[in-house]
């Protein structure tokens, strides 16, 4: 009788969670910046042009995790 | 007679920013492609050279398409709809920008004319350097405060 018991495989790409998992965080980061960038707005219109300049800077820095992420498809399936 | 001054634009004065992380972006574009070309060439040959240049391409295009939507949103401020047009081009440039980015992901994979490595590091040395050049121009930049209602003179029109 065998010792080990497979409740459950996978096949493919182990790596590929990996791109979705890359995606999540920045998406959060995303929607977090960009809704207080709404809240901002509609208290302070007139601050709109500066908010914007810092909401930009945000997505900036949170989009490049998600570039990073998933341009890792390049090393992390080489040779597959 | 009027003596209410016409603005000059309604336009969101953040604009002048946006344009300037554009064009800083081409020339890094310019600089890191030719720096990429020369490195992946001496790794790779001439697939590097290739590798080198479409991955600083599709990093600085695609951290650009950010400032680009926001410049073209803007083009809605001062009407009713500005704040949903301007989060709805925004967000909706950014989601196909992935979109875009997965599917050129998926189909440069594996192909015999790229080396991943040499795009990989092109693309992080892309990234880093458009965020490298947001930083610096946001740092260096003036946008004033009250800058885009008190240039519209008739409120009824926001």
């Amino acid at each position: 009788m065998d010792a080990t018991t497979v409740l459950a495989a996978i096949s493919g790409n182990i790596a590929t969670v990996g791109y979705g998992l890359a995606a999540i965080g920045p998406a959060i980061g995303v929607g977090i910046v960009v809704g207080k960038t709404i809240e901002g707005v509609a208290r302070q219109p007139e601050l709109a042009g500066q908010l914007q300049v810092l909401m930009y800077i945000g997505i900036a820095f949170t989009e490049a995790l998600a570039f990073i992420g998933i341009a890792t498809y390049f090393i992390f399936t080489t040779g597959q | 007679m009027s003596a209410v001054q016409q603005p000059e634009s309604l336009q969101p004065q953040s604009n002048r920013v946006f344009r300037s992380i554009l064009v800083y972006g081409g020339y890094l574009a310019g600089g890191i492609a030719v720096v990429g070309m020369i490195a992946g060439g001496l790794a790779a040959g001439g697939i590097g050279v290739l590798s080198a240049l479409i991955g600083t391409g599709m990093s600085v295009v695609f951290m650009g398409i950010t400032a680009g939507s926001i410049l073209i949103a803007n083009r809605f401020a001062g009407t009713a709809a500005a704040i949903g047009a301007f989060f709805g081009i925004v967000l909706g440039g950014w989601l196909l920008k992935f979109v875009v980015f997965l599917v050129l992901v998926v189909l440069l994979k594996g192909q015999p004319w790229v080396q991943p490595v040499v795009l990989f590091l092109s693309i992080i040395a892309g990234v880093v350097g458009s965020l490298i050049v947001d930083v610096a121009v946001i740092r260096t930049s003036r946008v004033p405060y009250v800058s885009d209602l008190s240039r519209n003179p008739d409120p009824k029109k926001r």
